[in-house]
């Protein structure tokens, strides 16, 4: 049997394709019920694969293990918050690069200008809609939509 | 595969898009217990304000509790909730000593939220 190169010419191409077009997405919520609407949008509407994180602690480990596209990191959450968690996945070497998302549902100027300034990719509001949540991250990170 | 695709329907006939609200809607009869505990320690907080009665850990919790309601009701089709608790939030995190006008205003509200919540996002909001 000798060797074939191209006897399922389309199959491979094609699914690597894909998998270049799945984005991997880490949701670091405290909240059961936010975490698994996102889940269901992003995986359902965009057909992302999502990783969760419900703490901060959780989330820097999982970023490092898993080394997803982009995070979506709440802003309020006991123990280590929504900030101290950006600064410290900053910090580190092997996740500083990883575009963050805050999500929130607090709309003042001020948290606005210093989520900034700690480098936020961008800001999302709670409450989201689960239908344009996918378009939403994909604008603010200049994806292709819902790619 | 494109967001077009996404929202054709599938070999069931049912969208994505309504294939995720089934699953926002079961979700919601899941996490239903979770949000009206919350609406309830509101209500508890707001009666002990209007007595004069409400310590400092319950005015943060109502305060947390108010927040986390904010963000997800609106999720959940219910928006109307969702500017109600963030009234509350603010109203609770003004002062352990609010005016009668504001107290007021709170047991309306968190009434209104009340009954919002008990008939779930599938009403009329």
């Amino acid at each position: 049997m000798g060797w074939k190169p191209y006897s399922q010419p389309l199959a491979l191409p094609v699914a690597f394709i894909f998998f270049l077009m799945t984005h991997r997405i880490l949701i670091i919520d405290d909240e059961d019920d936010i975490r698994q609407v996102a889940a269901m949008s992003l995986e359902t509407v965009a057909g992302w694969d999502v990783l969760l994180a419900s703490s901060g602690k959780q989330g820097i480990e999982r970023a490092s293990s898993e080394q997803p596209d982009a995070i979506l990191l709440d802003v309020m959450m006991p123990e280590m918050d929504g900030p101290t968690t950006l600064l410290k996945l900053k910090a580190n070497g092997s996740t500083s690069h990883i575009p963050v998302l805050l999500l929130t549902a607090k709309v003042q100027g001020p948290d606005q200008r210093k989520f900034a300034e700690m480098g936020v990719a961008a800001t999302l509001f709670k409450p989201f809609d689960p239908l344009t949540l996918a378009k939403q991250i994909s604008a603010a990170l200049g994806w292709k939509e819902g790619g | 595969m494109t967001h077009k695709d996404r929202i054709s329907p599938d070999e069931n006939g049912q969208s994505q898009e309504q294939k995720l609200q089934s699953m926002i809607s079961a979700l919601w009869d899941r996490s239903r217990h979770t949000v009206v505990e919350r609406a309830a320690l509101l209500q508890t907080a707001g009666d002990l304000l209007a007595h004069n009665r409400l310590d400092e850990t319950t005015q943060l919790n109502a305060v947390d509790s108010a927040h986390k309601l904010a963000g997800v009701l609106g999720t959940f089709g219910l928006p109307r909730g969702t500017d109600l608790a963030r009234e509350a939030e603010v109203l609770f995190g003004q002062s352990m000593t609010p005016g009668k006008v504001e107290i007021e205003r709170l047991q309306v509200l968190l009434a209104e939220l009340t009954r919002l919540i008990d008939r779930g996002p599938l009403g009329p909001d």
